[in-house]
């Protein structure tokens, strides 16, 4: 663990929490979300229409809901660590376009194919739109949380290519956008398993998500050969940092748990199981991580404690995260279970 | 292209787009909650065919204005670094707050949309109208931040830096209530004005139809209410507008020399270079009366401030006048239309009134495009008034006119996508007979 230096304003730590927690649940919710549509690409020609009504009906009242944890995270990164929002707008304009290109196309063909009024050709379409947006988003968003990494970004760029292209455009930060992709398709395809009838399409999407697990240690080995591409000795870092260690050892201790889990088709066991594999690989990330949010070229890396506003600035975001949770999440919790209880699953208007 | 005026423009294509999504998220559950809170309490299917029909056109400008409001929270960041790293602890504040109304929103249309028969009425009526006063303090919070822009408090700026931070005073900035009060009433105004032309028109087609008729009577109250409100508050903005932003108030009246008696220039167009309006047309000393209060006070012209810093006259006089003249029309046709509900209900569906209804529909929106437009560009060019300027404030990266070309392109097409949805949307209504 690096030192912590002293004097920073308790209401870091709050911050600080809540910037890991609004992560944690963008990528659970947000990242099943985002897996459903990532399926639909690979869930075969038999039962498409039936397939695409789970996924219609298990998404419909809680996407939104959803994509504001990303919301949430810009605010507390644009309002607690000005420097790093700004210097990540900056350098990485361009994956953050084609990422936001993703969300748009995402969000509204998801919307535009359940409420159009006529249900015909135009769901070829919408369905297309959501599904490769579904597949795209995510791996922008793995490129750009990768490429705080491997140390590309700059202040000082010497051309367009070195200051705007290169800090993303390397092995690390596009093999975590493959990484990305398979988790998230892990995680949806254990969220629907418990949101079908059994039956076929239950079935498939357990066979989906021993497929996307499998396809995510595969992809997780791309990220050591990428991050050794770049530089960054993983490897080491993680050996270096016992929590870090206890962490990726429960997440591959689970995994043979989640694949019987699968196949038996348990519900909520896969996803706790899935989800508190998620957990773990974010908890060793940033074990390892901590403090450093963005790694500079230069040198001066951008960290939790030199780049964070001023106290009465972390105050107030601070309170206003305190209150809006508790009201946020009364009501996200009355959503879930007005719309993810059993007895809910079967009727939709 | 210049990277400076791609990037503006990139600006204005998304927060004009935005803003009409916006708008209609926030005034559209009211509607609903009116026509919902009649079904529940009369029973008459009329209301609930009325709302559930509102509810699925929303839906798709929901998603819509969600999407580009979550990229708009990025490219302020893409395309104007420097301002969002210095403005970020100062104003972040009505974001951080933002951020949970939105939240609570989405969860609240959630619920709202997919409730039908799943949770009790009345709960279910509750969430539609929790959609709506949480869509209204997003609205309300995001224009603080902008009303900051306008009138820069809560912070001391001591060699190119802040100093002395106290997000709460620059929440509540001396612009806030006007400006604030001023966007909500024109969300009401450009959405119950556009619901209510259209089932204006869709009525004076068919005459018989219940269901269009009472749509159109509860869309047009609502409008109708905020269109006689938004004078008076327009009023209040401008006369603070007279003192925190003068030469923006110059600008926008395109008034050139500082004077006392200063009369209003209704129309023409601004001629920079003669210093003088060409085509207009001049009423003595309203403006003074209306800047100050006082037919003789003094107004201060653009001669007070260095040429170059002038916004572009213009379009800031121009949009100015066609803001005005949108919202006059709209509160004349208030008038008519509350004093025939009042006196004589009857003629309300006359086919005149209808008409007069009907073409008023982009009127509202109109106005609050045109609104926009006289706030930011008429600050240029400033970002943070006084403190900061728009080309400071710009990201580095070149080549900006490709992102400025992709986005307008996007907007373009999702533009003709929900005008496409909306006419199949009212086709359908239209063949199941309501």
């Amino acid at each position: 663990m690096p030192e912590i230096p002293a004097g920073h304003p308790f209401m870091l730590w709050v911050v600080i929490a809540f910037l890991g927690f609004s992560l944690l649940l963008y990528c659970l919710m947000g990242g099943a979300d985002f897996g459903a549509g990532i399926l639909e690409i690979f869930m075969g020609r038999e039962n498409r229409r039936a397939q695409r009504e789970i996924v219609d009906r298990a998404l419909g009242p809680v996407w939104e809901a959803n994509h504001m944890w990303l919301i949430l995270m810009v605010v507390i990164l644009f309002m607690g660590f000005p420097g790093v929002y700004s210097r990540v707008s900056t350098n990485l304009h361009l994956p953050l376009t084609a990422m936001l290109m993703g969300i748009i196309a995402r969000g509204c063909a998801f919307t535009f194919r359940h409420y159009d009024a006529v249900k015909g050709r135009s769901q070829k379409p919408y369905n297309l739109f959501f599904a490769y947006a579904s597949l795209w988003t995510p791996f922008w968003l793995g490129v750009v949380t990768g490429a705080l990494v491997p140390g590309g970004m700059t202040m000082e760029p010497t051309g367009y290519l070195d200051g705007y292209v290169r800090p993303w455009l390397r092995p690390f930060p596009l093999a975590l956008g493959l990484f990305t992709i398979c988790l998230f398709a892990l995680l949806a395809a254990v969220y629907l398993i418990g949101e079908s009838p059994a039956g076929p399409i239950r079935k498939r999407f357990a066979r989906r998500a021993v497929a996307a697990s499998a396809a995510a240690v595969a992809s997780g080995g791309v990220v050591f050969w990428g991050a050794e591409n770049d530089g960054i000795h993983l490897a080491l870092k993680f050996a270096g940092s016992l929590p870090a260690i206890a962490c990726m050892v429960a997440a591959t201790v689970l995994m043979p748990v989640l694949w019987v889990s699968l196949t038996r088709e348990w519900g909520w066991g896969s996803r706790i199981l899935a989800g508190g594999q998620i957990a773990l690989i974010l908890a060793a990330w940033f074990a390892v991580q901590f403090p450093v949010l963005v790694r500079m070229r230069e040198g001066r890396d951008l960290t939790f404690f030199n780049a964070h506003a001023p106290a009465a600035t972390l105050n107030q975001l601070g309170w206003a995260l305190i209150v809006g949770a508790a009201l946020i999440l009364p009501a996200l919790f009355y959503l879930l279970r007005v719309f993810k209880t059993e007895s809910a699953a079967r009727d939709i208007d | 292209m210049q990277d400076l005026l791609a990037a503006r423009s990139q600006m204005a294509v998304s927060l004009g787009f935005h803003i009409v999504f916006a708008s209609i998220g926030m005034a559209m559950p009211f509607l609903m909650a009116v026509s919902h809170f009649r079904w529940l309490r009369t029973g008459n299917p009329v209301y609930r065919d009325l709302t559930k029909s509102w509810s699925r056109g929303v839906a798709i400008f929901f998603a819509t204005g969600a999407v580009s409001g979550t990229a708009l929270s990025f490219e302020l960041g893409l395309l104007w670094p420097k301002f969002m790293e210095h403005a970020g602890p100062i104003i972040g504040m009505p974001f951080s707050w933002e951020g949970t109304a939105f939240f609570l929103e989405a969860i609240a249309l959630g619920l709202f949309l997919y409730g039908w028969n799943r949770i009790p009425p009345w709960i279910h009526w509750g969430v539609g109208a929790a959609v709506g006063i949480t869509g209204v303090l997003s609205g309300v919070f995001v224009v603080c931040a902008n009303a900051w822009m306008n009138s820069p408090a809560g912070f001391a700026w001591v060699n190119g830096q802040a100093v002395d931070i106290d997000p709460f005073r620059a929440m509540f900035n001396p612009a806030w209530k006007s400006q604030t009060l001023h966007m909500t009433l024109a969300a009401f105004e450009a959405t119950g004005f556009a619901v209510g032309g259209l089932h204006a028109l869709l009525l004076w087609r068919r005459p018989s139809s219940a269901f269009h008729r009472e749509a159109f009577k509860i869309a047009l109250l609502i409008g109708s209410v905020a269109a006689l409100i938004q004078p008076l508050s327009g009023d209040r903005l401008a006369k603070g507008t007279a003192v925190r932003q003068p030469m923006k108030l110059a600008a926008m009246e395109a008034h050139f020399r500082t004077e006392r008696c200063a009369s209003l220039m209704i129309g023409g167009i601004p001629d920079a270079e003669g210093k003088c309006v060409r085509y207009g047309i001049r009423l003595p000393y309203l403006l003074s009366y209306l800047a100050h209060g006082d037919f003789q006070a003094e107004v201060k012209g653009l001669e007070e401030f260095p040429e170059a810093d002038w916004p572009p006259l213009s379009i800031v006089h121009g949009a100015f006048q066609i803001m005005v003249g949108a919202g006059s029309a709209l509160a004349a046709l208030s008038l008519a239309f509350l004093f025939l509900s009042w006196k004589r209900p009857e003629l309300l569906v006359h086919p005149r009134f209808l008409i007069a209804a009907a073409l008023s529909t982009p009127l509202g929106f109109l106005a609050l495009e045109a609104g926009w437009t006289v706030t930011e560009v008429g600050r240029q060019p400033w970002i943070i008034y006084g403190i900061m300027r728009t080309r400071d404030a710009l990201t580095p990266m070149p080549g900006l006119v490709y992102p400025f070309l992709v986005f307008s392109a996007v907007y373009l097409f999702l533009a003709l996508v929900v005008s496409w949805l909306m006419l199949r949307h009212i086709r359908a209504v239209e063949k199941s007979g309501a």
